[in-house]
């Protein structure tokens, strides 16, 4: 099976100076991936690249071995839930609906998908309710359901337990766990290291804008380990 | 009762039993300004959006340009297309002087600005991660733009009510490319202008009486949206 998604020599610069670079990043579907590092490492950066919403200056990206070469119908496969998501003026059904038109998918099809996803992301018989009328937990879960309605194959996730609150957490967690076997691949970016271990099937670790690599993590965890 | 008091009793006769005459200068009012501002409403807002989303050279000077076009006085269009529309003028072979299309036109240059300008201010303050959101849910930049359009609509139709303001209250333009004929080009500011110099004090005052109104009414509608 073809990766999701590569990256190849990317490097982002804001204005003049650097920002980002990754050598080399591989996404195999069907996997978590938890991104993790200090702020202003380029957790965001990276997740924003992958989504084609920020150019790299140099580097490639591929999609399932294809070339970026029509970003707009390759942003179609990929979905970003900010951190602090935004969503449209209306009810939470307009913006479930935004995406699924346009994919030109049918009022059948879109209805069920909607209500099934609201249900997944506990927001049953949310349809009808506006957005501006939500609690913070429930922006992030109609921006999430907003996403997986859209059926992506690579689902980036800009800290999304940021607003959740401690009782909702583990339902949330557990549905994160689970999307994987909708042939969603999942990249994460979080603060918590406990998290990273609990969700993530691998953890990728940034570091002054530098991805690192698997070695050198294992021989950072080690030397942590051993206080070298 | 005083000179005032009985001509405003008359003005409000001649509003109450629709008086031919006032019917007409109002018509023609409304019709030349409606047709002006759906014209500066189709230049002017992609205009603002555009320049609102773009960044690049000589951008500074465009608005500028702009805002300087904001403040033009009345009779300055009205000279310049009168220059423009008279016999000896590049464009005296269509015949338009003295039209309700030479009014259009000029109208039209003096909203456009207006609807821009404020259009470029409700696209400037508008959430930042509107464009993004869109993107990211599948939209192309031009789709991204129009999901813009549709959250910042209120400031959007605030911009084309203020245009509408501006063009059914000026006189220049009416006055020097309207040439202020009797059931043609004769608007309410020109008709209030004359029939005041030749003393019809009250069918001024009638006519007064009925353009405050509209004002009123657009400033109410302005305030509505405003406050959403």
């Amino acid at each position: 099976m073809p990766p999701v998604v590569s990256l190849n020599n990317i490097l982002v610069l804001q204005g003049d100076s650097f920002k980002l670079s990754v050598e080399h990043l591989v996404l195999q579907p069907g996997l978590i991936y938890a991104l993790t590092g200090a702020n202003g490492s380029g957790k965001s950066t990276l997740l924003r690249v992958m989504a084609l919403l920020t150019p790299p200056f140099e580097g490639t990206i591929e999609f399932s071995g294809n070339k970026t070469n029509n970003p707009a119908r390759q942003r179609q496969k990929v979905t970003l839930v900010e951190q602090s998501p935004y969503l449209f003026k209306g009810k939470v059904i307009d913006n479930l609906s935004y995406g699924l038109k346009l994919r030109g998918i049918d009022n059948n099809e879109r209805i069920r998908r909607i209500t099934t996803t609201l249900a997944n992301v506990g927001l049953e018989g949310f349809e009808q309710r506006q957005a501006k009328e939500l609690s913070g937990g429930e922006i992030q879960r109609v921006a999430l359901a907003r996403a997986l309605a859209l059926k992506p194959e690579l689902l980036l996730l800009d800290e999304p337990t940021a607003n959740i609150d401690s009782s909702s957490l583990q339902g949330y967690e557990a549905l994160l766990r689970d999307l994987p076997k909708y042939g969603v691949t999942v990249v994460f970016s979080t603060h918590d290291p406990s998290q990273s271990q609990r969700l993530g099937d691998q953890v990728l670790r940034l570091d002054n804008g530098r991805l690192l690599s698997s070695l050198q993590q294992r021989l950072d965890e080690r030397s942590n380990l051993y206080g070298t | 009762m005083g000179y005032l008091g009985e001509s405003l009793l008359t003005a409000l006769e001649l509003i109450i039993n629709l008086d031919r005459e006032v019917r007409t200068t109002a018509w023609v009012s409304l019709y030349t300004s409606s047709c002006a501002i759906v014209i500066a409403a189709l230049l002017g807002v992609p205009t603002g959006l555009w320049l609102g989303l773009n960044r690049f050279r000589g951008r500074q000077i465009l608005l500028a340009l702009l805002n300087t076009l904001m403040a033009l006085p009345t009779v300055v269009v009205g000279l310049l297309l009168f220059g423009l529309l008279s016999r000896q003028g590049p464009l005296g072979p269509l015949g338009l002087l003295f039209t309700p299309l030479a009014m259009i036109a000029g109208q039209t240059v003096l909203a456009t600005p207006i609807v821009a300008n404020l259009v470029l201010a409700a696209v400037t303050g508008a959430d930042q991660r509107i464009i993004n959101t869109a993107l990211t849910l599948g939209a192309s930049r031009f789709q991204a733009a129009i999901q813009l359009l549709r959250e910042i609509r209120f400031g959007v139709m605030a911009a084309v009510i203020a245009g509408f303001g501006r063009v059914i209250a000026e006189v220049g333009v009416a006055m020097m490319l309207g040439g202020n004929i009797r059931n043609s080009t004769r608007t309410m500011t020109t008709a209030i202008a004359l029939e005041t110099s030749k003393g019809e004090f009250a069918f001024g005052l009638a006519l007064g009486v009925l353009l405050l109104s509209v004002a009123l009414l657009v400033n109410l509608f302005l305030n509505v949206l405003q406050q959403r």
